[in-house]
């Protein structure tokens, strides 16, 4: 790796550099600490894997590889993974799992009643209402579109991908919907519900699959743009 | 090893799927993913293989050890298969003694191995009565993304081909070449979605029901079939998935032959 | 044979694989071997293989293991049965448990735990092939693992032994230097800082001795840690 840069071994946070745990940040401009960038002893450190970004005085590391961290309002995919009386507990790929307390559900649902409602395996669309210093997370299905989900299927991304295909101008999901006349709802944990025909589900899948082979490529957005005129879910 | 979360989702897309004749991933009913087999990869190793399908990656190593025959079997040596499933091959892998499952592994590549005759156990004998090779078979996981027992089957008989026994190491003559007189392939068929698909993908393997693994030797013979998971199948789907195994077995045994 | 009976080092101070005093075996590094996991990566380092993968974070389980206020990393390092001239026979070992314990120790020390409460990050270390060293290469492949994972950390952890062969120090010592040599003396160094994170030894060092053990593996650490940023950039380019 090319020492971008001042010369005292800190990398300028203005370059969008690739740094490593540990690297020293110098920045001219910015001192507002974002993502992945601590102040130690008097030192700006990165301390994750990933470019540097500077945006309106923040600096902050866009990682190559990250977790998804629930937050309230995110709207997320998730799985049911077990269930007490008046409570269902719900993967959400995230590092600690959510509850979803009897009266946030859907439908009305008597205590003890959880299973015959949403069993186990069911796929839920829901949004984070809280998450606590502790960790714990509840999250709702009161609200506009969330649902138990009955068709389609689920296929997941990595996390820190989900802006790249829900941003810019024409989105690589608007593409996907275009191309493959499928439903698609995609959840702030990477993982993206897509319903339709098989073979617009293929499509969709094809693609998500080249997202995630190609993540570090620039022109990913007309590299799929291509290949939706290309293969047509060949 | 951690029952995964099967979505039932996964199930009817499977299910939709098999009805028009398709896989998630665009591969044909008996279509494999892209295979690479390399030979003599472990430096530590007398003979090894790595053997990747996809996302599957496999190493599989041969050691040879000096033991005393059985009293009844003088001049015969020994053969032994592990198969470990290290949690650093998935996140479904858990830590601790061997799981049901990587013993039933085990197993099953050592019953295609032994049965196949491809090693003459008389001919790991070194002095009759007194001192005989072991020869043991360690598959070890890297990467699990379905289907490990037809990478461990393949690694392990790549890695046999591979194989010289260490006669100046432990002072009983020359190094020589393992004589390994036949090449048995294990070919895997897993019920996806009502119908039996070749080489199931992890995806394939969560949201599916019963396998069958089938190792043929030349002529296709039949070495070793274990039906293993819950669900039940019929006589004319053994006779279709044999007729795919057949075709599929002699492939994969040209190109181990042919490393 | 006892100490120093054996010649491993020739009075040009060539080593018996022609390396100097100070030198350290090739290393080759790649990240994202395994393709199911977070993070991955393996390293090449003299003939020592060494492939280590990450899980998580996630969800902490069983329960009892949880801690309210930070994540728990849960490390093991292992050997494969074929990693040994000798097969290396599968299941308990407290050599192996050690290791995993004190790696775990390093680990934790540079892993911002604080930020996963309730959560558990695996981390898994395979010793592939085995020449000496392995605890070293275990460790700072461990670091890179977690790296690829986009795991927070402080720093890197670069580990590196010294040791010294016929009264001679010598830096990195490979399998017959370590199965004669007279002393071992591995760190776990954070390479922007210079602290330490990970210390064993064994052997029969003077103080010199070991103040010139000491410095060789700080100068050997600042070179691996190019090597691991060269491997790391590779992968994912200089900038976006």
């Amino acid at each position: 790796m090319s020492s971008s840069g001042a010369s005292d071994g800190r990398t300028s946070a203005a370059s969008g550099s690739l740094v490593i745990p540990g690297d020293k940040i110098s920045s001219d401009t910015s001192d507002q600490l974002g993502h992945g960038v601590i102040k130690l002893n008097g030192e700006l450190i990165a301390t994750k894997l990933g470019y540097l970004v500077e945006k309106s005085g923040e600096i902050s590391i866009i990682p190559v590889h990250t977790a998804y961290f629930p937050r309230p309002g995110d709207l997320v995919i998730g799985y049911i993974e077990g269930m007490r009386s008046n409570i269902w507990f719900i993967d959400l790929n995230a590092p600690f799992n959510a509850i979803l307390p009897m009266s946030l559900a859907p439908m009305k649902v008597e205590y003890g009643g959880t299973r015959d409602a949403m069993d186990v395996g069911t796929t839920i669309l829901c949004r984070v209402q809280e998450v606590d210093e502790a960790h714990s997370s509840v999250v709702t299905m009161k609200g506009m579109g969330l649902r138990k989900v009955n068709s389609g299927f689920v296929d997941t991304i990595p996390p820190h991908l989900v802006s790249t295909i829900s941003s810019g101008s024409n989105t690589i999901i608007n593409q996907l919907k275009d191309a493959s006349n499928c439903r698609i709802i995609l959840g702030a944990n990477g993982r993206i519900w897509v319903d339709g025909e098989p073979d617009g589900i293929r499509m969709v899948r094809d693609a998500l699959a080249f997202v995630r082979d190609n993540e570090h490529s620039t022109e990913l957005a007309d590299a799929i743009a291509g290949q939706l005129a290309n293969g047509n879910g060949e | 090893m951690a029952q995964p979360l099967v979505p039932e989702l996964l199930r009817a897309h499977l299910t939709e799927l098999a009805t028009r004749d398709q896989r998630a991933d665009g591969r044909g009913q008996w279509e494999g993913r892209e295979l690479s087999v390399e030979v003599g990869v472990l430096d530590r190793a007398e003979g090894s293989a790595k053997v990747q399908m996809g996302d599957t990656i496999v190493f599989c190593g041969i050691k040879f050890q000096l033991q005393t025959p059985y009293p009844d079997r003088p001049d015969e040596g020994g053969l032994m298969t592990s198969a470990e499933l290290r949690p650093l091959a998935g996140r479904h892998i858990e830590p601790g003694p061997p799981s049901p499952e990587s013993i039933e592994i085990g197993r099953v590549v050592d019953r295609g191995i032994r049965e196949s005759g491809c090693i003459n156990t008389k001919d790991l004998c070194i002095i009759p009565g007194e001192k005989v090779w072991q020869v043991i078979i360690d598959c070890f996981a890297i990467s699990d993304d379905g289907n490990l027992f037809d990478a461990f089957g393949l690694a392990a008989i790549a890695a046999l081909h591979n194989a010289t026994l260490p006669g100046e190491r432990f002072d009983v003559g020359e190094d020589r070449k393992l004589p390994v007189n036949k090449t048995p392939i294990m070919c895997s068929y897993q019920k996806v979605g009502g119908r039996f698909v070749y080489d199931s993908n992890r995806e394939e393997e969560v949201g599916g029901d019963e396998r069958i693994h089938i190792t043929l030797g030349e002529d296709d013979h039949v070495h070793s079939l274990q039906k293993g998971l819950k669900g039940v199948f019929s006589a004319s789907e053994f006779v279709e998935i044999m007729d795919a195994a057949k075709q599929r077995c002699a492939e994969l045994r040209k190109i181990v032959d042919s490393l | 044979m006892g100490y120093g009976d054996v010649q491993m080092i020739d009075e040009n101070g060539n080593r018996i694989d022609g390396r100097k005093a100070g030198d350290i075996r090739p290393i080759e590094i790649e990240m994202g071997v395994v393709p199911v996991a977070d993070g991955s990566a393996s390293m090449r380092w003299g003939t020592n293989y060494v492939i280590a993968s990450v899980y998580g974070p996630m969800e902490a389980h069983p329960r009892k293991i949880q801690r309210q206020e930070r994540a728990v990393l849960d490390v093991r390092y292992n050997m494969a049965p074929f990693s040994t001239t000798d097969r290396f026979r599968p299941g308990f070992n407290r050599r192996s448990r050690e290791i995993s314990k004190v790696t775990a120790d390093a680990l934790e020390s540079v892993v911002l735990l604080e930020l996963y409460p309730r959560s558990k990050i695996r981390v898994e270390i395979e010793i592939i092939c085995a020449e000496a060293g392995t605890r070293c290469v275990g460790l700072t492949a461990a670091s890179l693992a977690l790296a690829d994972a986009g795991i927070p950390m402080t720093d890197m952890v670069v580990s590196v032994a010294s040791g010294k062969i016929n009264g001679v120090v010598v830096c990195d010592l490979n399998k017959e230097e370590d199965n004669y040599g007279a002393a071992d003396l591995p760190m776990g160094v954070l390479p922007n800082t210079g602290e330490l994170v990970f210390l064993q030894m064994d052997g029969d060092l003077s103080p010199s001795e070991f103040q010139e053990a000491w410095d060789y593996n700080m100068e050997a650490a600042l070179k691996i840690h190019e090597l691991m940023k060269e491997a790391i950039a590779n992968k994912y380019g200089g900038a976006q």
